[in-house]
């Protein structure tokens, strides 16, 4: 692998006290190295003079893998074939791929690289669909990837919880993550699950009802599993979307679940994840009267330490809609009244997806646009705030340099304003918001963020030697571009860097895929105590014949079935 | 009193899997095989009307030609149906038009039989053949060595079903025993070894020639690079991992990606793409379903042991095996598990749609004003549309009964709004009959590659998908194609016989563990390992779940698993082509 030497970039490097100096970067073996170490005589030279050099971005919640995502392609046909959307081949070089919304494995890994991201992390995966979730990861190019976990409504899990023996909801969220290869744990709508089983939910579920079937609430399943989150070390912290989602008033949800964890804090502090909060973070009683609770959201973050959040960032246009959470999906389809896809999965979890369209003239659509950027605005620390749309969700992942624009510039803004529908603008605290993000806060909720919310900032979200070398180049001088005036020039050359390199192969240059590689499946191994592993799994095994349709050999995940695995030990 | 006899009659056919067909399907050339497809099943008040009795021969006349077959009575054919297994004979008979779907007419096609006393059609005569059609099919014997070993957790290779619950007994590289099997499962590990490619070959002049495995893979590749539109085929009845790289093949090549899909489920698919559908994982169905619809699917011969691993005879978390459970079966012939259903619907062949339409007015609260739909008089269509309104949670699992007849992808278009409007009272899911153990993994791996799910074509570089056009029925009725390679399955066996005539005129790459009637015509024969027996990779199930194969015994000496070959083939393609590896 040869080696590089990116000379004369306007660095912005936060982790390591860099916050824009012209220096040299160094990359070595895929990794960082002292530029002094890199031999000048063989090494490619980048000439990165006029550009900002930063690590590579990542991604802590999208969905991009897995059954769901999979349903979503076959659903949109008409997604795929424009030909603007599709990536031909270049045997050698890159594969080719189609789709906006609903992607092929090939255009996520590469769009995402072309914009200079280097690791992805799926949103969420069933345990028992896990298999398909690795197997669409290892055909991502590039990116590095890591699974979360859906762990609410597992039979066990719940079992175990109403017996009160958190031993054993410990034992087996760490044999389960073990099993499935997986990174993180993940809640959707706690408990709804379980009540879809039992009939398409009418009602949703909030915080304190009573799961059907069990005599526990969502807050029970909440602190249950923050708690083996804490116990086990687990780098990443719970990874909730909250109760209520996309329900008027459901703000209240969400401010009752950060509660609920929030003195339960990991080894690095973090307490929750809340995904894509612009979803929850709804006022009002009806969809035509909604409101913002941005305010009341940020002012509860902005006084506690170990909360983050992924925006849920709305871009308007059409989508596809696609979470676990069934029972909101069936809703949604009775609002879009399109298509719709619902999934069960036996003892564990659900899924749905309707397509979706966010549009500029209705007024909740605007609401919801607003509320995303007000919350990434009024959260004081852009260290607590990742970019996202909740891909594909709120809208295509392709659409984050335009939100990024939007941060960083008012005039993009109100730009975007003017054409929206005047009475939901009007409601909205954002025209009176005249916060630019810095380039500093681009990087922090882009790469720092996320980099501290899956635990790896020792390798990822940095540019310090020893990090993994995932660099992106763009092609403006923070020095003398305005991004606040030239917010469309900032999109253009966000969303094509100059260069994307991974794990030190140049894989991206101006903006188009030179070089296919395949990157690494990070998942972790927390501490298990043999002797109670072995009870634990001997009493699963037992119920596994009745619960499951395959045995219980059959559902845990080998290595050797993973193109490239690392282990993460987390004690 | 002697009754007048007919001197013809005009029937139904439905062609499809058969318990004995599916045991056989691995040894087309043995005579038990070709006597059982070639006999034509009638219901005995229609043998009676044309004055015939078991083993009488007919003339069997339908939209894409005419075979003189056996007949045998058969109680499980309605009287107005006709039934014969797929295979050949089958193919010389049905309707090769897709209508623009890619989905030739397998079942509701309406023929003539007419007693003959001709001889019987051959198959040589089905495919035009002067010389008897070559077997090289060999034994491969398998040595017991060592101790006995018990494997568990095998998972069986080959319905949809995909059960993961076998155990194998093997000394050294012998497979003793098989238990939790049925017998198609059964038959496919034990005559394993039976009828093998013995060898990579080489068609010159009509001959085979026994060929080192490198000049096979040379001119294989030579084929598909000199190609301008192949065809690469098949990709269900082998491992994931081999399916994934045949994309890649495709890719390179420039040719049509098509799998077991294309003639199977993928009108589900395309009703699929319209308006969506309401899942399930199976077990969902063992721990929940307290109503259980099979809708054109015949389970007990095609997933023997479907009803009790998943569905009516199965023991789940709150619903405990039959009795806390309704079964219903919605067929044109009263197939084998109706025995077992409270209420069996009898439908008018290719009807299906209108008896769908008139549940949805149903469900939706309107009234039924016709007498009888699609066959079924009103009282029974009301009383099915009250067991669907009041099930806790109903599965319908439907098969090729369906996307093979009548309004074929309409028909699922309008069965998944019916359950869209059942699931505003009730709570439904449906599970599509998936046939081969891995055609499922074929559709995923085609979705997450490509965003299609089957008929990709690769010719400008990027995927591009249309079924009617770029399905695999389709482009070879229009001739198009100028290459065929056809792996783990026998399309010239399976698909109408126009469309296999069209084959036979293309240079065709076989790689197959066992002898079948696609590599009889082939010019290049690569033999294979089977996935699931001696070899390991990954298979989906009908509901998705994706499982691993196990490897159980070797394969015979010098034959690789498919993946393997795949790879050979890839890279000497791209050495043909000139792009770095």
């Amino acid at each position: 692998m040869a080696e590089i030497l990116i000379k004369n970039g306007y660095v912005i490097d936060p982790l390591n006290g860099i916050h824009g100096e012209v220096m040299d970067i160094g990359v070595k073996n895929g990794k960082i190295v002292p530029p002094d170490q890199v031999d000048t005589r063989y090494a490619k030279i980048i000439d990165a003079s006029g550009c900002l050099v930063v690590p590579g971005g990542i991604d802590v919640h999208t969905h991009v893998a897995g059954p769901k995502v999979n349903a979503g392609r076959l659903l949109m046909p008409q997604d795929h074939y424009k030909i603007g959307r599709v990536i031909r081949a270049i045997p050698g070089i890159r594969r080719s791929g189609t789709g906006k919304s609903v992607p092929s494995v090939t255009n996520i890994g590469y769009k995402y690289a072309r914009m200079g991201w280097t690791t992805v992390m799926e949103a969420a995966s069933p345990p028992l669909y896990t298999r398909h979730t690795h197997h669409e990861l290892d055909d991502t190019p590039i990116v590095d990837k890591g699974v979360n976990l859906l762990l609410d409504s597992n039979w066990f899990i719940l079992e175990y919880i109403e017996n009160k023996d958190q031993v054993r909801v410990n034992a087996f969220v760490s044999w389960i993550l073990r099993a499935t290869k997986s990174y993180a744990v993940k809640l959707v709508d706690p408990g709804s699950a379980e009540a879809w089983s039992r009939g398409v939910a009418t009602q949703p579920l909030n915080i304190d009802d009573v799961i059907p079937g069990t005599s526990l609430t969502p807050k029970d399943i909440l602190t249950a599993l923050a708690n083996a989150v804490r116990d086990l070390g687990l780098p990443h912290p719970i990874h909730v979307h909250a109760n209520m989602l996309g329900l008027p008033g459901n703000y209240v949800t969400t401010m009752k679940t950060v509660e609920t964890v929030a003195n339960i804090a990991n080894k690095r502090g973090l307490s929750i994840h809340l995904a894509h909060l612009q979803f929850n973070a709804y006022k009002g009683d009806s969809y035509a009267t909604m409101l913002s609770a941005a305010e009341e959201l940020a002012k509860l973050i902005n006084n506690l330490s170990g909360v983050t959040f992924d925006m849920g960032q709305v871009v308007f246009g059409g989508t596809v809609t696609m979470t676990a959470d069934a029972p909101w999906e069936f809703y949604l389809y009775h609002i879009a009244k399109w298509k719709w896809v619902a999934k069960d999965v036996e003892a564990e979890t659900a899924a749905g997806i309707v397509p979706y369209k966010f549009r500029r003239h209705v007024y909740t659509n605007v609401i919801q646009w607003g509320i995303g950027l007000e919350l990434a605005l009024l959260v004081k620390d852009a260290s607590k705030v990742v970019v996202s749309t909740d891909h594909p969700n709120a809208g295509p992942f392709t659409r984050y340099p335009q939100i990024i624009a939007w941060l960083m510039s008012k005039k993009a803004r109100e730009e975007e304003m003017s054409r929206l529908n005047k009475k939901a603008v009007k409601r909205l605290s954002l025209p009176a918001i005249d916060r630019e993000y810095t380039f500093e806060e681009f990087v922090l909720s882009t790469r720092v963020a996320p980099a501290k919310i899956i635990g790896l900032e020792k390798i990822k979200g940095h540019l310090g030697v020893g990090a993994d070398a995932d660099i992106a180049i763009y092609g403006i001088d923070p020095r003398t571009f305005d991004p606040s005036r030239e917010y469309e020039r900032l999109v253009k050359a966000i969303k094509y860097a100059k260069y994307t390199i991974k794990d030190g192969e140049i894989v991206v240059k101006d903006g188009k895929i030179v070089k296919t590689v395949y990157g690494r499946t990070f998942y972790v191994e927390p501490p298990s105590e043999p002797k109670l592993e072995s009870e634990v799994l001997s009493d699963v095994k037992e119920k596994f014949k009745e619960w499951y349709s395959v045995t219980l050999n059959n559902y845990v995940i080998l290595n050797e079935e993973l193109r490239k695995v690392e282990p993460i030990r987390t004690y | 009193m002697s009754k007048q006899t007919l001197s013809f009659l005009n029937l139904s056919l439905v062609t499809g899997r058969t318990i004995i067909q599916g045991t056989l399907v691995e040894d087309k050339l043995t005579k038990s095989y070709l006597e059982h497809v070639s006999t034509l099943k009638l219901n005995p008040a229609d043998m009676k009307k044309l004055g015939l009795k078991n083993g009488d021969k007919v003339e069997l006349k339908g939209p894409g030609g005419s075979v003189i077959v056996k007949v045998r009575a058969a109680a499980d054919v309605s009287e107005g149906v006709a039934f014969i297994p797929m295979g050949p004979w089958a193919e010389a008979v049905v309707n090769p038009e897709t209508d623009s779907t890619g989905m030739p007419g397998f079942k509701s096609i309406p023929v003539t039989i007419t007693k003959s006393d001709k001889p019987l059609t051959t198959l040589e005569e089905i495919y035009g053949e002067k010389e008897p059609i070559l077997n090289l099919g060999q034994t491969f014997e398998r040595e017991a060595k060592g101790e006995i070993r018990r494997i568990t957790d095998v998972v069986c290779p080959f319905c949809g079903s995909l059960c993961d619950n076998l155990v194998v007994e093997v000394q050294g590289n012998k497979i003793l025993k098989v238990m939790n099997v049925c017998s198609l499962g059964l038959s496919k590990f034990m005559k394993s070894h039976e009828n093998r490619v013995p060898y990579p070959m080489i068609k010159e002049n009509g001959r085979f020639v026994k060929v080192p495995l490198e000049k096979a893979i040379d001119k294989a590749a030579e084929i598909l690079v000199n190609a301008k539109y192949p065809v690469l085929f098949g990709w269900s009845s082998t491992s994931l991992e081999t399916a994934r790289l045949g994309l890649e093949l495709a890719e390179l090549v420039g040719g049509i990606y098509d799998h077991c899909s294309t003639f199977c489920h993928g009108p589900t698919a395309l009703g699929f793409h319209e308006v969506g559908m309401p899942k399930s994982s199976l077990g969902q169905i063992k721990n929940w379903a307290d109503v259980i619809v099979y809708w054109g699917s015949n389970v007990s011969e095609a997933h023997p042991m479907h009803p009790q691993r998943y569905s009516y005879f199965s023991v789940g978390r709150h619903r405990k095996g039959r009795k806390d459970r309704k079964l219903i079966v919605v067929d044109v012939r009263p197939v084998p598990h109706a025995r077992h259903a409270d209420m069996f619907i009898k439908v008018k062949p290719g009807k299906d749609y209108e008896l769908l339409v008139a549940l949805r007015l149903l469900v939706q609260g309107k009234e039924l004003e016709v007498p009888e739909v699609a066959g079924v008089p009103r009282e029974k269509v009301v009383e099915l549309a009250e067991t669907l309104m009041a099930a806790k949670f109903g599965v319908m699992f439907v098969g090729v009964g369906m996307t093979m007849s009548g309004a074929k992808e309409k028909n699922f278009e309008e069965l998944f709004l019916l359950l869209h409007d059942l699931n505003r009272i009730s709570k439904w899911v449906v599970i599509p009959m998936r046939g081969h153990y891995n055609v499922t993994g074929a559709d995923m791996a085609t979705i997450w590659t490509t965003g299609y799910p089957y008929a990709v074509e690769f010719s400008r570089r990027y995927p591009r998908y249309q079924p009617g056009i770029t399905s695999t029925a389709d482009v070879f009725l229009r001739e198009e194609a100028d290459a065929l390679l056809s792996i783990a399955s026998d399309p010239l066996a399976h698909f109408p016989r126009k469309v296999a005539e069209a084959m036979k005129k293309v240079p065709i790459i076989a790689i197959d563990p066992k002898w079948n009637l696609t590599v009889a015509f082939s010019k290049v024969v690569i033999p294979s390992a089977m996935a699931g027996i001696e070899c390991s990779g990954t298979a989906y199930r009908m509901d998705e779940v994706p499982l691993r194969l196990k490897k159980i015994v070797d394969p015979p000496p010098g034959i690789l698993p498919d993946e393997e070959i795949l790879r050979l083939l890839i890279n000497r393609v791209k050495e043909k082509l000139g792009v770095k590896p």
